[in-house]
């Protein structure tokens, strides 16, 4: 379980949350906190006051994958191979293995022809896919993506989805503006002005949301 | 005589790297037209080229009483020249206090750009490029990072625009103005879907809402929120 408990850090404060292993995605409007919440769940923030545990540990003692919302922030190599076999260089992790993982993770993507290239030479969306796979590439058993979706096609998305959820990842908590990708999740938070306001599956929060521009106009369709 | 027609024409224009490439004919006239694509398919190349801020290897663009040309690109940071918000708003040229106040950025006024998240980056963006009219206005993934509110904001703006060409370059599915015409990218070539409703039965990019809805015998009129909506309530009587 991710658990936290009376967490304070800037305009955002949580006083008790559990979140179960699956996926858990988190919808609100701008500057509502969701992305301090993420960064306080890859421990790139570390809470003012109060817990934020995952399985009883700290995020930074936690094998984790992050994607920020900033493409162009991901990325540290100047092209996609060496960025995406970076987490498992890091790691010391044996030639060979860095090969057929970084690999088999790009064909998940469907990035393989992207392999060569210069970063910078690549479209928004290209570089957050390069970003995911690098997220992924480790296994890691969390795994944060902060609007990930922002700069993705419906075909490159349903990809994802599914590398998402083949990934062995225990937890995936994310961000998103794309009501219909949310639909698709274990357990849905709502986030406005720093604190939590619906909490649950997307079967008992989006009734809550008819009438505003996060209802998904599909849902209608069920 | 007629009044002249605003317009931009695109003859075979090609852009070619390495095993890719992208070749654009059609002609763009005033309306709001919606150019949607796969990623890497060259959306953001293309409109870089109706800006002619990108060289093309082939064929040529015509424009007709355009005069003033805006590109908006997807990435509000690589617009930044202030080093506050203040003097973000005020390189455009725009009335400051009074854009601030409508997206709810007065308290970050002397805030760093940068230190903004990036929603509201893109809200203070938009709102600069969206004060001004443009006979051309080229908008790269303008949704990318706005909340579900100010995407519903933002498309009641391009509705309001009565004048010039607005093309928007998106993969957005679901918060969409109304549009006047449809365009996408399939394999390195542009294709001219046609005009809504009709656009909708040779779009491969169609969003699976619409697609859902016409399978169930409701054909949306166009590809806005309101449009879906109304489309969904006649499904359910």
């Amino acid at each position: 379980m991710i658990t936290a408990e009376f967490l304070c850090y800037r305009n955002l404060a949580i006083d008790a949350l559990t979140i179960k292993p699956g996926i858990t995605t988190i919808i609100g409007p701008n500057g509502s906190g969701k992305t301090t919440f993420v960064k306080l769940c890859a421990g790139i923030a570390i809470p003012d006051s109060g817990t934020l545990l995952i399985d009883d540990a700290p995020p930074r003692e936690t094998e984790l994958g992050w994607v920020n919302e900033f493409p162009d922030r991901n990325i540290l190599f100047v092209n996609v191979f060496d960025e995406i076999a970076s987490p498992l260089r890091f790691r010391r992790t044996p030639c060979d293995e860095i090969d057929s993982n970084v690999r088999a993770c790009a064909d998940a993507m469907g990035i393989t022809h992207l392999l060569k290239r210069a970063v910078r030479e690549l479209s928004g969306g290209e570089k957050v896919l390069v970003s995911l796979a690098a997220a992924l590439v480790h296994h890691p058993k969390v795994l944060v993506l902060d609007e990930y979706d922002s700069h993705l096609d419906a075909r490159s998305l349903a990809k994802i989805e599914q590398g998402i959820r083949t990934s062995g990842a225990d937890y995936v908590i994310r961000c998103t503006q794309q009501m219909d990708a949310a639909i698709h999740s274990d357990y849905l938070l709502f986030f406005d002005s720093g604190r939590i306001t619906l909490a649950g599956t997307p079967d008992y929060v989006f009734p809550f949301l008819k009438g505003t521009a996060y209802y998904p106009v599909i849902w209608g369709c069920r | 005589m007629g009044v002249p027609m605003i317009k931009i024409i695109l003859n075979q224009i090609h852009a070619i790297r390495d095993q890719w490439s992208l070749s654009a004919s059609g002609t763009f006239n005033e309306g709001v037209h919606l150019v949607s694509g796969d990623v890497g398919s060259g959306k953001s190349t293309l409109a870089l080229m109706m800006a002619e801020l990108l060289p093309w290897s082939g064929g040529d663009i015509e424009k007709e009483e355009i005069t003033t040309i805006m590109l908006s690109l997807q990435f509000p940071e690589l617009h930044l020249t202030g080093l506050s918000v203040a003097e973000e708003c005020a390189s455009w040229g725009v009335a400051t206090d009074k854009i601030l106040e409508a997206i709810g950025l007065t308290e970050k006024k002397e805030a760093s750009p940068l230190s903004l998240s990036r929603g509201e980056l893109k809200r203070l963006h938009l709102a600069c490029v969206l004060a001004k009219d443009y006979d051309l206005l080229l908008l790269d993934e303008p949704f990318s990072s706005l909340d579900c509110e100010e995407k519903v904001k933002l498309c009641a703006r391009i509705g309001q625009k009565s004048k010039g060409i607005c093309v928007i370059f998106t993969h957005e599915q679901n918060i969409l103005p109304r549009v006047s015409r449809i365009w996408e990218i399939v394999d390195g070539t542009l294709v001219d879907c046609g005009v809504p409703p009709e656009a909708f039965s040779h779009w491969s990019h169609v969003p699976p809402l619409i697609e859902r809805l016409m399978a169930l015998g409701s054909k949306p009129e166009n590809i806005s929120l309101d449009d879906l909506r109304e489309a969904v309530c006649r499904i359910q009587g």
